[in-house]
């Protein structure tokens, strides 16, 4: 009898030794579909890099978890499952991943975009308004009313990044273009999407950006409409090409990869990872058919000349929507007040709160 | 386009969805059942359509297989409540999440995918005519069908034998017994038609509109029908007013921020909801009636009791 129990609990520990050696689990956690051809389909983009360059490594993933407490619940069981990394990748997740980063010490949390940290919880995010202003100068090129519109979901700072920095690359080819912007207060409304882009269709604008989660409403609405579209998330070309200009998308497997690895090897620490157009975590879209030849030649100079660190999208002179001077020329905005974002610069049309 | 127009535009486009669901639910209403689970069947009928569309390269095939998927959901709420007497308000939300779940779940393969959906003519000669030229042809197929639908369905229901037979379920099912009918068999009718109208507003949102498919894309558009049906006061002529009155709210909140009009966006946002819901308050103290409920339905809510 005690020789079958012996057994046994060897059996166990070769169990538990064999499933160690598996690698580690990761989990991800979505607020739309992984397939989306926007923000979630990065994300998961971000999984599958993952998946193919960290060996032994196991990952898996919930789509549409709304930002509530279902997202707890569902954290929750892939802990249970075992997962040792879980990538809580909607900007609403936060809190709730704080709150079970405090309930599982052992469990490493990662939150795309967040602006608080735990012992334990990690933030990424990337500069994707050096794209966006990239994307600004193709937008103001394009123009022909000298209008380009905005589709976004909140008034957040990495939002109002965006519009601005759309606004001051298009300002930079075209002086008197200007950046309407029309909030839908939700991630994730087609609907609105396109009661959006009619609207600003209405009022003349021909050129249109978006922030929402997933491009495809917008694009599609431009397409009907017949006006040009700069992308966001995703390089969704395919949906529209001979209105694409281009746009910003993310490029996560590089950053998700590391942490794995770090966790892995333990030497994780918690803290914000900051992505860009030079470490490749935000990258500009490739260009459609109708940005010329002339166009596409300077914003790619623009492009080396950000990662070169000798172009800065925040530096002076910037005046505010009220004409208030902001940055003076020869300044920069500091991080603090970029990651803070509360203005809207001068030729932006809407409200920041 | 003057600006007047544009806004029509918007409005019209963005309550057609709601108009349809709204009129298939009135329909319902009036043989004497409540159908909770509008948004539910809007959703099957998105997926359905947008699938069905992708499928086959006919965007009104994608609306015909949307309006059929809606009926299709609807029969379990027949079941429920028709034939094994279960309370209306738990079948309707069964309906309700039941619907959400399928879409959401055999709806994830076609996230991706790309429809041609109906031709465009905002750049066709139609749009040049004089004046209305860009307004007419900013609408779309769904407008004009909603439109059709709307015609034909008051005046059948308002102006027609068939159309007193069916009010009759709902006011009085005695009454319609002693006439030797059966109040279940045009309660069946009034489910499944609503469910067609919904599952096709479903995929006017889908096919139409977005050309999109995502899952919880109504966005709570299924129960704000439920919602202006009482607003309409059960009268299928109001189905318009009312659900352009909520796209005119929505629209004119989308027109106020591209203005520059320094008020929250969520703030304007709640207009949508705010004016239908002033719309009721005044239209029942100018009454000063209980409102125009079909008689068979309080009996629904005495129940719950």
């Amino acid at each position: 009898m005690s020789k079958y129990f012996l057994s046994l609990l060897c059996a166990l520990a070769l169990g538990v030794a064999a499933s160690a050696q598996a690698g580690i689990k990761v989990g991800y956690v979505y607020v739309g579909a992984k397939s989306d051809g926007g923000y979630n389909q990065a994300q998961d983009t971000g999984r599958l890099y993952v998946q193919k360059t960290v060996p032994g490594v196991a990952t898996n993933f919930l789509e549409n978890v709304p930002e509530n407490a279902q997202v707890t619940q569902a954290m929750e069981r892939m802990i249970g499952a075992g997962d040792k990394i879980i990538f809580a990748t909607s900007y609403g997740y936060l809190p709730y991943a704080l709150e079970l980063a405090k309930k599982y010490p052992q469990v490493t949390f990662m939150h795309c975009g967040g602006a608080k940290l735990a012992p334990n919880l990690g933030t990424y995010f990337a500069d994707m308004f050096e794209a966006m202003y990239l994307s600004g100068i193709a937008a103001g090129k394009a123009t022909k009313t000298g209008r380009i519109g905005f589709v976004a979901a909140h008034p957040i700072p990495q939002i109002l990044q965006d519009i601005n920095a759309i606004a001051l690359g298009a300002q930079s080819v075209n002086p008197k273009a200007t950046v309407t912007v029309v909030y839908t207060g939700a991630w994730n409304d087609p609907a609105k999407d396109v009661a959006a882009v009619n609207t600003l269709v209405d009022q003349g604008i021909d050129v249109v950006g978006m922030h929402v989660d997933s491009p495809v409403p917008v694009i599609e609405a431009a397409k009907k409409r017949g006006i040009k579209v700069i992308g966001y998330h995703f390089n969704d070309e395919s949906f529209y090409p001979q209105g694409w200009l281009t746009g910003g998308y993310w490029n996560w497997g590089p950053i998700m990869a590391a942490v794995v690895r770090s966790v892995e090897a333990g030497t994780w620490k918690s803290q914000p990872i900051y992505g860009n157009l030079k470490s490749g975590a935000a990258k500009l879209a490739p260009f459609g058919p109708a940005v010329d030849a002339q166009t596409r030649k300077l914003i790619l100079d623009k492009e080396k000349a950000i990662e070169d660190g000798k172009l800065n999208v925040w530096a002076g002179p910037i005046y505010a929507q009220d004409g208030k001077l902001m940055v003076p020329k020869g300044g920069v905005l500091p991080r603090g007040q970029v990651d803070a974002m509360s203005f809207f610069v001068k030729g932006v049309i809407g409200n920041t709160q | 386009m003057s600006a007047m127009l544009g806004l029509l535009s918007v409005a019209l486009l963005t309550a057609t969805p709601v108009w349809l669901a709204t009129l298939g639910e009135t329909l319902t209403q009036r043989t004497g059942v409540i159908n909770l689970g509008v948004e539910g069947q809007m959703l099957v009928g998105a997926a359905a359509g947008f699938a069905a569309t992708y499928l086959s390269g006919n965007p009104w095939l994608g609306l015909l297989a949307g309006a059929l998927a809606g009926m299709a959901l609807s029969c379990l709420h027949a079941l429920l409540c028709l034939v094994l007497g279960v309370n209306q308000i738990a079948s309707g939300l069964a309906v309700l999440f039941l619907g959400n779940g399928l879409s959401s779940f055999y709806g994830t393969t076609l996230v991706d995918k790309q429809i041609t959906g109906f031709h465009s003519l905002t750049h066709s000669a139609a749009a040049r005519w004089p004046v209305v030229g860009q307004f007419i042809a900013e609408l779309t197929p769904s407008v004009y069908l909603a439109f059709a639908l709307w015609l034909a369905c008051a005046v059948l229901l308002l102006r027609t034998q068939a159309g007193l037979v069916w009010r009759a379920s709902g006011e009085s099912a005695d009454a319609l017994r002693m006439l030797g009918k059966s109040p279940a068999r045009w309660r069946l009718a009034g489910i499944l038609v609503g469910g067609l109208f919904t599952g096709l507003a479903g995929a006017a949102l889908s096919v139409d509109y977005t050309r999109t498919w995502v899952a919880q894309m109504t966005a709570g558009r299924g129960l704000l029908a439920v919602g202006l049906v009482i607003v309409a006061r059960w009268n299928p002529w109001l189905a318009l007013p009312v659900a352009l009155i909520y796209g005119l709210a929505e629209a004119l909140a989308l027109r106020l921020q591209s203005l520059g009009m320094n008020v929250s966006p969520y703030l304007l946002g709640t207009l949508p909801y705010l004016v239908p819901l002033i719309v009721l308050l005044l239209s029942y103290r100018a009454s000063r009636r209980r409102g125009a409920m079909p008689q068979e339905l309080s009996g629904v809510f005495r129940g719950m009791a």
